[in-house]
């Protein structure tokens, strides 16, 4: 008798679950969206969810607000994600090549590909070798010879050693068959100021960060196949015939997994309005970047090939 | 000179005035109640920034981070709590002159410093913000790391009286300062498999935890051991009857702390050009080099004005000349900085060196704000926070110090929403018991702490540039200089020393 009424109790517990999921789903959203950015405010991913933010007004009914856990190297906000009630009100945008390389060489439950569901691709981020303005080097061949003439005497900057600049860079390197000592700097800001300032003689930084800079630093090539299209200027290492890693960094949209599959495809049509529409470009682009959209299961391809790409490189790290 | 025009235009916009006005009470409010700082307010503040004109959003958030500097300096006097980071230095004398029943004097005094370092911090600004910004361009890591060294040794002279637990005091502070990931490789040290470990030990927990907490222990073993009820009343009495002289300041007063604030304004305008060594730094610095110039060293840590005088300069000095690396390289020089700085970007303008030539008019606005900002929170300050003195002062032991001991709960947990960082407190605050039971160098400690992580991360980023070993800091002019100074204070220091030891023994054999 208590057995079977616990089962009844348990039967209606699932159904009323089932239902409140059910409308769950259907009349979301009905509160603010929180979209956690696993780095500081002020950074490229962040100032892509507050472009998100601010162009989501009268596509999404509700607000958008952007909540900065920085930390281990973006683990800290995956962290608190992963483990947010997966009600379509906790979501995370983060940069996904670094994330990806993160969970790659740290000790982590967390599996870039597997523990989230993938929404949506919004932006691309790209890396790039940049040397001071006064520098000798006037090319990319300039600095392979001057590392090939004196191995290991060349000093190279970048943002942290784990995130896909540093990376690319060993990828650069490696693929050259060149040697130079890294100096990593604690995020993009200090690391181009450290380059302006002639601390090392090339550095691997975001090909955005040449936005406003111009007079200050010379960026010789970007870390591509073929050219950004907002900073285009700069040559890429594909059109050079330089061997480079395809290492870059898409801004991606996750949900924790088990988010109901109606809510994740709602976020992505409301993204892929989002990212077309005129003021989201506008306010990306006085930063150097652009919208990038693509649907979270080409995101998810994206990311497997990354993943492909960049695991000769980190076990080439000794680890 | 465009901050003229700027400063006419400001003046003459009733709707902004009011802005800033409000900005400035808000402000001293957060950086009044543990728990709450201005950056904390600032990042809850933000989204409301989004509908305001970009020059309103700045100059809202901009004095808030001002004010809320000098309010950090209320909850230090009165509470033994750095509201603030920066305001930790102000305790060490702010609070022995609360007990004094002192606080509204000390609060005038920290007042007045904290508009005396500001206006220096922002005329430094406003001059020099090209300079600053190819200035702090010179300094890679060799020359921050030298700084860190001078600093280190300037620092030392606040510890006390045992050399030996002091330096004792400043290496465990090291040593929790290496808990996290390393700066340069990025793995893990003496994390122990957790987690939360592996982001580090967070500043503000463990100061709450050593400074407010640690107090709180030792006020209930004092009270356990003395037993006596009367002893609570002869307080409230004693701090009734000085009331009248605690809570006035006269210019024979201030006069002796002016060359103090003086000093520390410099201190904190030079801090603030190098981006990342922060106002707590500065304020650390400018107590330690004040207590060594000063004329009544004995005083300083038991109730010595000068000693509020001194970092309160300097912390809100820190302000103005930070803002020139965070414009013009990109490089946020604190929270409040790195908030700023996404302001600027959500509002669609570019920070850079381009900056001045784009939105130079926007710029010199700002500054302008800023300095309307200043006086702001010094008139309400001034007339205002005395009166929260006499109210506070009223409140009887037995109720303040379980509010304070709450107070420490709420305000580790909200600095970042983490309950590990309550965990962290919690030891810190059994830690900051323990050392001051047993004679060890509580301020040393914190200071090391802050300290450290810096100096490793620039030391080693030096090691990686250079090619001759540690010879690169001799290579270089400006870090070469750095050390020399750091080197003379420290045999200052010591032939110091020596003379007081000898002295000392001169009088035993005389004995």
């Amino acid at each position: 008798m208590k057995r079977r009424s616990f089962f009844a109790g348990l039967v209606a517990a699932a159904t009323v679950t089932a239902v409140a999921t059910g409308s769950l789903a259907a009349d979301w959203p009905r509160r603010p969206i929180n979209l956690v950015v696993p780095y500081k405010a002020g950074g490229g991913t962040d100032a892509y969810a507050r472009a998100i933010s601010a162009a989501a007004e009268g596509v999404l009914d509700v607000p958008v607000v952007v909540v900065n856990k920085p930390g281990s190297g973006g683990l800290n906000g995956a962290n608190a994600v992963v483990r947010a009630k997966p009600d379509g009100y906790t979501m995370m945008m983060t940069s996904g090549g670094s994330f990806l390389l993160s969970t790659m060489m740290r000790e982590t439950k967390i599996d870039a590909l597997e523990s989230f569901d993938f929404v949506a691709q919004v932006g691309q981020l790209k890396t790039s070798i940049m040397v001071p303005k006064d520098s000798p080097f006037q090319s990319v061949q300039d600095v392979i010879d001057a590392a090939k003439a004196k191995p290991g005497s060349l000093r190279w900057a970048h943002s942290g050693r784990g995130g896909f600049h540093f990376v690319a860079g060993l990828g650069f390197l490696a693929k050259n068959d060149i040697e130079a000592q890294d100096v990593p700097f604690k995020g993009g800001g200090p690391t181009r100021a450290a380059l302006i300032g002639a601390q090392a003689d090339f550095g691997f930084l975001g090909v955005q960060q040449l936005a406003g800079f111009e007079e200050q630093l010379r960026a010789l090539a970007v870390n591509s196949k073929d050219r950004d299209e907002i900073m285009a200027a700069v040559p890429s290492f594909g059109e050079l015939g330089v061997p480079f890693a395809a290492v870059s960094s898409p801004v991606i949209v996750f949900a924790p997994k088990g988010t109901p599959s109606e809510i994740v495809t709602k976020l992505e049509t409301a993204l892929e309005k989002i990212t077309a529409k005129p003021e989201f470009a506008e306010l990306l682009v006085k930063r150097g970047t652009g919208p990038v959209y693509q649907t979270g299961s080409d995101a998810k391809t994206g990311l497997t090939t990354m993943k492909a790409d960049a695991e000769p490189l980190i076990a080439g790290l000794g680890k | 000179m465009e901050i003229f025009p700027a400063l006419l235009s400001v003046v003459t916009d009733p709707v902004l005035l009011l802005a800033i006005l409000l900005a400035a009470v808000v402000g001293m409010i957060v950086g009044a109640t543990p728990g709450l700082t201005a950056s904390a307010a600032i990042a809850m503040l933000l989204p409301i920034t989004f509908y305001m004109p970009p020059l309103f959003a700045l100059a809202f958030l901009y004095v808030i981070g001002k004010s809320g500097r000098y309010g950090g300096s209320i909850a230090a006097i009165l509470f033994n709590t750095p509201g603030t980071a920066a305001s930790a230095a102000t305790q060490l004398d702010g609070y022995p002159l609360a007990r004094l029943g002192k606080a509204g004097k000390a609060m005038k005094v920290a007042t007045i410093s904290s508009i005396i370092g500001d206006f220096m911090g922002d005329i430094m600004l406003v001059i020099g913000v090209g300079f600053i910004a190819a200035l702090a361009l010179k300094l890679g890591p060799p020359e921050t790391f030298a700084i860190y060294f001078a600093a280190f040794v300037v620092i030392g002279s606040v510890i006390g009286k045992s050399i030996l637990k002091g330096l004792a005091s400043a290496l465990i502070g090291i040593l929790v300062a290496m808990v996290g990931l390393d700066p340069i490789s990025g793995e893990e040290r003496y994390t122990f498999g957790s987690f939360e470990l592996s982001n580090g030990i967070g500043l503000v927990p463990l100061m709450i935890g050593v400074f407010v907490l640690g107090e709180v222990f030792a006020q209930f073993e004092e009270r356990r051991k003395t037993a006596n009820p009367t002893e609570d009343d002869t307080r409230e009495v004693e701090s009734n009857k000085s009331f009248d002289d605690g809570n006035s300041l006269t210019w024979q007063e201030y006069k002796p702390c002016l060359p103090h604030a003086l000093r520390g304004g410099l201190i904190g305008a030079g801090i603030g050009v190098l981006p990342g060594l922060g106002s707590a730094i500065a304020a650390f610095i400018s107590y330690g080099e004040g207590k060594r110039r000063a004329k009544n060293p004995e005083q300083w840590g038991k109730g010595a004005l000068e000693g509020v005088a001194a970092p309160e300069a300097a912390n809100n000095a820190v302000s103005g000349p930070s803002m020139a690396p965070l414009l013009t390289l990109g490089i946020p020089g604190s929270t409040i900085g790195a908030i700023l700085l996404g302001v600027f970007l959500i509002h669609g303008i570019q920070v850079g060196p381009t900056l001045f030539l784009t939105d130079k008019e926007l710029v010199y606005k700002l500054f302008a704000c800023g300095i309307f900002g200043i006086a702001a929170y010094g008139l309400i300050g001034y007339f205002g926070a005395t009166q929260v003195a006499r109210l506070i002062l009223k409140i009887p032991t037995q109720v303040l110090y379980p509010l304070i001991f709450l107070t420490t709960f709420v305000a580790a947990y909200s600095a970042r929403g983490s309950l590990f960082d309550v965990t962290v407190m919690t030891f810190a605050g059994f830690g900051g018991w323990l050392m001051r039971k047993y004679d060890f160098n509580v301020a040393a400690f914190v200071i090391s702490f802050v300290l450290a992580k810096g100096a490793e991360e620039t030391f080693r980023q030096s090691m990686l540039m250079s090619d001759g070993g540690a010879l690169i800091f001799i290579e270089r002019p400006i870090a070469l200089a750095f050390l020399l100074v750091g080197l003379a204070a420290m045999a200052f220091r010591i032939r110091g020393i020596m003379k007081d030891r000898k002295l000392a023994s001169g009088g035993l054999e005389d004995a």
